[in-house]
């Protein structure tokens, strides 16, 4: 026995010295410096239940980059926090109010079916300007213009959504429905969490 | 007494009957098969008087149609397909969508294909992602799937899901979720492109596949049948139509791409047992694309007609959905299939990866394959062993082409792996239309500006042009010394020069006003 475990060691050796490989072997090795998104100071995301599958998710700064840098931390930050509860989709949830003039995302009228779309992840924002004590919203689906406060003058933001966990097969006819490791994907070389 | 009579007298015939037929009926037997036409089991719902053609039509599967993507007919396609990259300018769009000056060149559709080509190769997040290579850096484009709940296919896991189809039979919890991911992609629909193509080139001698079914009781029926399918290094033998020829015989090798698997035979229905690793040839049409199907957990399903000339059958099983990704998009450049086919590979990753629905990776917590069934018809072969062990010949003129498909792959795997972008490796895939647009473009006015497109980058000597010859990174033919070359391989003389880049001032464009 022992002599053909051995021999077994042998040939493993002998297969590494000359090259021989499988197409495991092509798979990155552990050194790989893989992409992270860095950690975020504590309080700048939070994550609060809602529902049995829901979830409030906040993400909180002070300096403000680009409204599309911002949101697309908060995706991913959906899109992990999904893995996380071993959910594999999710749906965005529209924070609408009476009066909003943004129509209402449809299913693809071409009859495409999507893994994600990220037009439809459509956040809401809370901010202060310097010397101003007092809280500001924006919602996307209000239909005005997006922040036109001077950016520089921006000391505290919010950015808010909900979102509900899904398992199973995914609902990809739903325009609000994200795929969690296609979104992960996508962003985890884009993102870094909001000072 | 009369009754008794008869009962003995039936008794007799019985016993005659059976002492005649018994000996046959148990004897061991053999048939064999060569495979005639092979394709993934998609359904077709659509109707022939429709008037797009029988190819995109909605039908029954796809209420829309075929996949449309960048029909050159409606250039709003392919302009929404660039403005999903936010940070190509708005002239960059326009240009791509309608190049200036087309009418000055020799065959303008073809140049406008290559710069599509070229243009679609990079749809990342940011600029410099190849994204057939890198299909997760980029935005989903949409994929129509099969809404249809018909399907043919086998139950693979037993169950009746929710998602299940049912077969034309009426058997339910049948898993053929390729179908839904695929079904209703252009080439692969109806009397596709890519089934003709199959059949042609396993006729023309590309690859041949083989089954061998044999036991020990009744070709029609048996308990304890055995099933073998695999690869034969011997041409498929034509008739005088230019149909299979029946019964020419075939070596079947015990290779690489081989399974035996046990088998039950009621009514000449040949009902496998799963085998976890079904390896037999998969499906092609070019000689980089050949190589193991590796189903797993696969099992087979075949109905042979009464005489044994001929039968068909369902092979069934999950395979992993990068590979299938990968054999569809790197044997050439997935741009061209794209702007041709009317296909979008990367709509195709993710039309895979959000179906997949076996093979689940504990590490991951994701589905590595998707369930998949291909159609099989095949006539009656002599199918023999080898007179000694033989490997699948490899074609020495070929494996270029194959070194670049599988370099290709290997980068993709590890994009998708660690979430780093991989540059294209050179090769058959001629990433980009690259070097092929330069070569195309000579008298195109704006040719500066598209020269400034993303495009791969290879050292001098190590990218090559289609036919395999060393470039440089103008994509001009060298020789080994790095020297000129005409693109018939000729050295080119300086004062003919056509290659080099145009000294008219370079077309600029204005950035696009940020969204």
């Amino acid at each position: 026995m022992k002599h053909r475990i051995g021999i077994g060691f042998v040939l493993a050796a002998l297969c590494a010295l000359t090259g021989i490989s499988s197409a495991a072997d092509q798979r990155p090795a552990a050194s790989d410096n893989l992409p992270m998104v860095p950690a975020a100071k504590t309080g700048v995301f939070t994550a609060t239940k809602k529902g049995a599958d829901g979830y409030h998710l906040v993400v909180v700064g002070h300096k403000f980059s680009t409204r599309g840098d911002i949101e697309k931390y908060l995706a991913y930050r959906a899109a992990e926090l999904t893995r996380e509860q071993k959910a594999s989709w999710f749906t965005f949830v529209e924070s609408r109010s009476k009066g909003d003039t943004a129509p209402v995302p449809k299913r693809d009228p071409a009859g495409l079916r999507y893994s994600f779309r990220m037009e439809y992840f459509r956040p809401v924002w809370r901010y202060k300007t310097s010397g101003s004590p007092t809280w500001k919203s924006w919602s996307p689906f209000a239909g005005t213009v997006f922040i036109t406060d001077d950016p520089k003058s921006i000391t505290d933001f919010e950015v808010g959504a909900d979102i509900d966990l899904h398992k199973g097969q995914m609902d990809d006819a739903d325009p609000l429905a994200f795929e969690t490791q296609a979104v992960s994907d996508l962003l985890i070389n884009q993102v870094s969490p909001p000072e | 007494m009369v009754l008794k009579k008869r009962f003995a007298l039936c008794l007799a015939v019985v016993a005659l009957t059976s002492s005649t037929t018994l000996p046959a009926t148990a004897a061991p037997w053999t048939r064999g098969f060569v495979v005639s036409d092979y394709q993934f089991a998609f359904r077709y719902g659509g109707r022939p008087d429709f008037t797009r053609g029988a190819e995109i039509e909605p039908g029954a599967d796809c209420p829309h149609g075929s996949s449309n993507h960048f029909n050159s007919s409606n250039l709003d396609l392919i302009k929404n397909a660039l403005a999903r990259q936010k940070w190509r300018s708005q002239q960059e769009i326009d240009w791509i969508s309608k190049p200036p000056g087309l009418d000055q060149v020799g065959e303008p559709a073809k140049v406008r294909n290559y710069i599509w080509r070229r243009a679609l190769a990079y749809r990342g997040y940011k600029r410099g992602i190849e994204t057939y290579t890198n299909p997760w850096a980029a935005e989903d484009p949409g994929q129509p799937e099969v809404t249809g709940r018909i399907a043919e296919g086998v139950n693979l896991d037993g169950k009746v899901g929710p998602n299940d189809f049912v077969s034309p039979d009426g058997e339910k919890g049948i898993d053929n979720a390729l179908y839904r991911a695929w079904g209703c992609d252009a080439p692969w629909r109806g009397n596709s492109t890519f089934a003709r193509a199959i059949k042609e080139n396993m006729a023309f001698g590309l690859y041949t596949m083989v089954l061998r079914i044999s036991g020990n009781q009744n070709p029609m029926n048996d308990n304890d049948a055995t099933v073998e399918i695999g690869y034969s290094p011997d041409k498929i033998v034509k008739d005088a139509r230019g149909g299979i020829a029946a019964d020419y015989s075939y070596r079947i090798l015990k290779s690489t791409q081989y399974t035996r698997l046990k088998a039950k035979i009621k009514n000449g229905v040949v009902e496998t047992a799963q085998e976890k690793h079904l390896h037999m040839p998969r499906i092609a049409w070019v000689y980089q694309q050949t190589g193991d199907a590796n189903l797993i957990n696969g099992k087979m399903r075949l109905d042979i007609a009464l005489d044994g000339s001929s039968g068909t059958g369902l092979i069934a099983g999950y395979k992993d959905w990068r590979d299938l990704y990968a054999e569809a998009s790197f044997y050439y450049d997935a741009g061209s299939q794209d702007t041709t086919g009317h296909q979008d590979h990367v709509a195709l990753y993710f039309a895979l990866r959000r179906n997949a629905d076996g093979m689940y990776n504990e590490t991951t917590g994701q589905y590595d394959g998707i369930s998949t069934a291909f159609r099989i018809r095949m006539y009656s072969a002599f199918v023999v062993d080898p007179d000694k062990p033989m490997e699948i010949p490899t074609v020495a003129g070929e494996q270029w082409r194959m070194n670049g498909t599988e370099a290709n792959k290997a980068a993709f795997f590890k994009g998708i792996e660690t979430r780093i972008p991989q540059d294209p490796p050179p090769g058959v895939t001629q990433t980009a239309a690259y070097p092929s647009l330069e070569r195309v473009m000579q008298k195109l006015p704006s040719r500066d500006f598209f020269l400034t497109l993303d495009r791969p980058h290879w050292p001098v000597g190590v990218g090559v042009d289609q036919f395999g010859n060393p470039i440089d990174d103008q994509g001009d033919r060298i020789d080994s010394r790095g020297n000129k070359l005409d693109e018939q391989g000729n050295p080119l003389k300086l004062s003919q020069s056509q290659h080099q880049v145009g000294n008219g001032v370079p077309a600029t464009v204005a950035p696009r006003q940020e969204q």
